[in-house]
C-alpha cells in the first residue's frame, strides 16, 4: 500500500463527502470520522461509495464494501478493492 | 387489484421527533406515514380485508374458479398452518383449489405473483384464476445488541408499516397485463434484514441498501438479456419499486439513470417526478409492508399516473436474504377505471390517526397478540369507533384464539 495512493484515495472520498453532504464543504475530513456523524442518511452514505467506486473504475459489487465502521476504513477497502484485494 | 392499508396510521415526523431523532436526516427520505395493527388486527384479517371487495364482485361461476390461493408473508402466524387457510375460509372460496403461503422477505409478493402467473400460462387448467395475497405487520421490538446492528437500524422504526394488497390473477387481465417471458431475476445469499426471532427484526440497513442497489443494476442487466432493444429510460413510461422507503428508491432511480442513460442531474429529478413518484403516493401512507410494496407500488402508480394509452410499466422487486426481480406489464385507461373504482385513497383518508399516547401504548403490546398464543380474548376496548363503523359489510376481525386457533368476525 502506497502513502501516496492512499492519500489520493481519501481526497477523492473527501471530495465526495463535500459533493453529497455540502454544509460539510471545507471542513477537514479525519480518518475516524463516521459518515453518520457528518450528517448522512443510509442514500447519502451509499451515495458517497458509490461515487468513489465510480471515479476509481472499480466494478464490484457495492456489498463488498459494506461493514466499513468510517472514513478511513472505507478508504482502506477501497485501497485494497481496486488493487485485487 | 385491490389494497388494504390498515385501521390506523401513525405521523412518521411525529415519531421521529418523539424519539429525538435527527429530523434533518430523514427530510430527504420521503416518509410521511405508517399503518399500524391493531390488537384486533392480524395477517389474516389484513390479506381477508384487502381481498375480499374482488371475490364479492364475481359472479358465483367465476368465483368458484379460484383454484389457486397463495399467501404471501413475513407475518406468518404458525410454522405449518399456513395464513391461506384462514383466508380460504373467511372469502368462502372453493374448496377445489391449492392453499399455500410463500416466503422469502420482501419478494414473497413478487414469487407469488410469478406463480400464479405461470399457472395461469400453463393452461393446466384452463379458465382457472389464482388469487394472491400479500399480507404482512410489523410488531415493531428491536434485537438487543450484536455487532452486525447498525444504529441506524432506528430508521426502520419510522419506515415499518403493515399492509395487504390482492391481486385476482387470469387469462382476462384487466389491470396489469405481464410481459411473458421479461423476467431479470437475481438472487443470492446475504444477511442484510432477517425476522430471526417471532417477535422482531434484525438487520444492517447499509447493507441491506447496498445490496438493494447491486440487485437493481443486475435484475435489469439480466432482463435486458432477455429482452430486444430495452432502455431504462424510454422502454418503461413508468416505474414500481420496492419501496422501503421513498428516499431509497429516489436513491436507486438516480443511480439506475446515471449507470444506464448517463443523464443529467437535472433530467434524473424531472423523470424521477414524472416516472416514479406516482408509484410512492400509496407507500408513504402505510411504510414498507414487505411483500406487497411492489405491489403497492404498481397500485399507486396506476390509480395516479396518467393513462390516456396503454403504458408499460417496469417493475422492481426485492427481498432481503435475497432474491429480487425486473418484470414489467402494461396497464390500460380501462384499467385505471377499475382499480379506482376500489377507492383506495379514500381508504387511507378514513383511517384513524393515532397519538404517540396511542402507538406507545400499542408498543407495549397492550392487548396485541403474540406468536404461540395459545388462548385470547379480544379486549373491545381496544377496537377505536372507526374499525366499528367501517363499510357497508364491515372488516374482519380477531375476536378469539382458542387452543391455537384463530376465529375471526365480520365487525
Amino acid at each position: 500500500m502506497t502513502a501516496q495512493r492512499h492519500a489520493e484515495i481519501f481526497a477523492l472520498v473527501q471530495n465526495n463527502i463535500y459533493e453529497v453532504l455540502p454544509d460539510v464543504e471545507g471542513r477537514e475530513i479525519k480518518p475516524g470520522d463516521r459518515l453518520t456523524d457528518l450528517g448522512a442518511n443510509s442514500v447519502d452514505r451509499a451515495e458517497i461509495v458509490m461515487l468513489a467506486m465510480e471515479a476509481l473504475s472499480l466494478h464490484i459489487q457495492r456489498v463488498e464494501l459494506s461493514g466499513v465502521k468510517n472514513v478511513g476504513e472505507l478508504v482502506d477497502a477501497l485501497y485494497a478493492k481496486s488493487h485485487g484485494q | 387489484m385491490n389494497v388494504f392499508g390498515g385501521s390506523a396510521f401513525l405521523d412518521v415526523m411525529q415519531l421521529i421527533s418523539h424519539r429525538r431523532l435527527d429530523s434533518a436526516r430523514f427530510e430527504n427520505l420521503l416518509m410521511r406515514q405508517k399503518a399500524v395493527a391493531l390488537p384486533c388486527e392480524d395477517p389474516v384479517t389484513f390479506g381477508v380485508n384487502a381481498a375480499k371487495p374482488i371475490v364479492d364482485a364475481l359472479p358465483e361461476a367465476e368465483k368458484d374458479r379460484i383454484e389457486l390461493l397463495i399467501t404471501c408473508t413475513e407475518s406468518g402466524i404458525d410454522f405449518g398452518k399456513s395464513l391461506s387457510t384462514y383466508v380460504h375460509h373467511y372469502l368462502g372460496l372453493s374448496r377445489n383449489c391449492r392453499l399455500l403461503e410463500i416466503k422469502n422477505a420482501c419478494y414473497s409478493g413478487t414469487a407469488g405473483f410469478q406463480m400464479a402467473v405461470n399457472f395461469v400460462l400453463s393452461q393446466a387448467s384452463p379458465g382457472a384464476k389464482a388469487l394472491v395475497v400479500t399480507t404482512d405487520i410489523s410488531r415493531f421490538t428491536v434485537v438487543e445488541g450484536g455487532d452486525a446492528l447498525t444504529e441506524d437500524w432506528s430508521f426502520a422504526e419510522p419506515s415499518s408499516g403493515a399492509g395487504a394488497t390482492a391481486m385476482l390473477i387470469s387469462d382476462t387481465p384487466h389491470i396489469f397485463q405481464v410481459d411473458v417471458g421479461a423476467n431479470g431475476y437475481y438472487g443470492h445469499e446475504v444477511m442484510d434484514t432477517c425476522r430471526p426471532t417471532a417477535e422482531s427484526e434484525a438487520g444492517d440497513a447499509d447493507l441491506s441498501l447496498m445490496s438493494y442497489l447491486d440487485c437493481c443494476e443486475q435484475t435489469f442487466l439480466e432482463y435486458q438479456r432477455r429482452v430486444a432493444d430495452v432502455d431504462y429510460r424510454d422502454s418503461f413510461q413508468y416505474l414500481a419499486f420496492h419501496t422501503p422507503f421513498g428516499g431509497m428508491v429516489k436513491g436507486a432511480h438516480r443511480t439506475m439513470m446515471r449507470k444506464t442513460t448517463k443523464s443529467r442531474r437535472e433530467d434524473i429529478e424531472a423523470d424521477f417526478e414524472r416516472r416514479v413518484s406516482p408509484g410512492l403516493r400509496y407507500c408513504q401512507r402505510t411504510g414498507n409492508i414487505m411483500g406487497g410494496t411492489v405491489f403497492l407500488s404498481l397500485a399507486g402508480t396506476i390509480d395516479n399516473a396518467r393513462f390516456d394509452t396503454a403504458q408499460r410499466i417496469g417493475v422492481f422487486s426485492y427481498g432481503s436474504g435475497c432474491c429480487s426481480e425486473f418484470y414489467s406489464g402494461v396497464a390500460t385507461p380501462d384499467g385505471q377505471r377499475r382499480l379506482r373504482a376500489m377507492e383506495i385513497s379514500r381508504h387511507l383518508d378514513d383511517r384513524h390517526s393515532l397519538s404517540i399516547e396511542e402507538y406507545e401504548r400499542l408498543l407495549t403490546g397492550k392487548g396485541a397478540v403474540a406468536f404461540g398464543t395459545r388462548n385470547w380474548k379480544l379486549d373491545e376496548s381496544h377496537v377505536p369507533g372507526q374499525v366499528q363503523a367501517s363499510g357497508p359489510k364491515g372488516r374482519l376481525i380477531l375476536e378469539r384464539i382458542h387452543e391455537f386457533h384463530r376465529e375471526y368476525r365480520w365487525n
